[in-house]
């Protein structure tokens, strides 16, 4: 997965619910040192009685937002979802620099 | 080569489904045909004194590392009445360092977890020997374990030698700057599972032997003495009986 043009990532999911693997394999796929080149994570728990639902909501460079539901998907899914438009950040990127 | 012979067929009985019986087999006869062949895959996994050392039966050899970590983590469930789960972010080394002494600091010890190899421990944790090799249709085995869930993605444990709530109301306090880098969430007390939101409130109840102390005060108040003799008449009757019954003895000897 690419994370480097992440700003913003939430995550909301309940440990103990079908979600939780895709939702923890999601933050773990995060480097450490994004945290310091300054991607705020954000992540809440969920518990069985709370009304919220489950997401994974990533705000891009150029301030774009993608939400997708960790139950439906896997985390291999996500991440090719996601990294669609990491992929167009990334030629603007290349052409700009040249 | 009797004896070879004899340890490959016993081992034949414990070896995985995935492997076809038809390998064991040619090996079997390999070996008496051809005599003993060095480093051979088939007289390696043949030794039996592996798998049965002191006394034990188990499916990894009794050594190696899978045994150890599935002996350790029955160790940790049930020697401890407070084990705490986190969630294990990709940690820098500073700050696994840090958190690793903070956790310190609450009477608690940090252990990162196989959660394959856990995952084993919760299945046959009914079971006398975790590791050794289960039959699948066993009613023993636990399927559905309420921890069950907890272990996908990295996976951290705190294990707490002492019931104490306090401890956990600081390890709370401490992990909260961490945010996503190390949360807890779930925990075993005693024989229960909580959440994140009922460990909170059971870190605010006050220590165990406190409220002892208050359960017996409000016994001895509320009943003014009555229920603690209701509850000591039972065995007072049995030893006033065998009393009587002893001395009824001693006096016919006597006589």
């Amino acid at each position: 997965m690419i994370t480097k043009y992440f700003t913003k990532v939430v995550v909301k999911f309940n440990p103990f619910g079908k979600e939780a693997k895709t939702a923890r394999l999601f933050l773990a796929a995060i480097p450490p040192k994004q945290r310091i080149l300054g991607t705020k994570i954000e992540n809440e728990l969920l518990n069985g009685t709370s009304a919220k639902e489950p997401i994974i909501k990533v705000t891009y460079k150029d301030k774009k937002e993608a939400t997708v539901d960790p139950r439906t998907l896997s985390f291999l899914e996500i991440a090719n979802k996601l990294d669609g438009h990491s992929r167009q950040l990334r030629l603007k990127e290349t052409i700009e620099n040249q | 080569m009797l004896g070879i012979q004899h340890a490959m067929l016993s081992r034949s009985a414990l070896r995985p489904a995935s492997l076809p019986a038809s390998l064991c087999l040619t090996a079997t006869i390999g070996v008496t045909a051809l005599g003993l062949r060095h480093g051979s895959r088939a007289v390696v996994t043949a030794k039996k004194a592996e798998f049965e050392l002191h006394g034990r039966h188990t499916t990894k050899p009794v050594d190696s590392r899978k045994t150890f970590l599935i002996d350790y983590y029955k160790h940790m469930m049930e020697s401890h009445p407070v084990v705490v789960f986190l969630h294990y972010n990709n940690l820098l080394k500073t700050e696994d360092h840090h958190f690793r002494d903070l956790i310190k600091a609450t009477n608690g010890k940090l252990h990162k977890i196989r959660n394959n190899l856990f995952q084993v421990y919760l299945r046959n944790s009914a079971l006398p020997d975790p590791c050794a090799p289960v039959d699948s249709k066993d009613p023993r085995l636990v399927r559905n374990h309420p921890l069950h869930p907890l272990f996908a993605g990295p996976t951290a444990a705190i294990t707490y030698k002492d019931m104490n709530p306090a401890d956990l109301a600081k390890l709370i306090k401490v992990l909260a700057p961490a945010k996503d880098k190390l949360f807890v969430i779930g925990a075993k007390v005693d024989a229960d599972v909580l959440d994140t939101a009922k460990l909170a409130e059971f870190s605010r109840m006050p220590p165990l032997p406190a409220m002892q102390a208050q359960l017996v005060q409000l016994l001895m108040s509320a009943s003014g003495g009555g229920l603690v003799q209701t509850l000591e008449a039972a065995s007072q009757r049995l030893y006033l009986t065998l009393k009587a019954h002893e001395d009824a003895r001693k006096s016919g000897e006597e006589k």
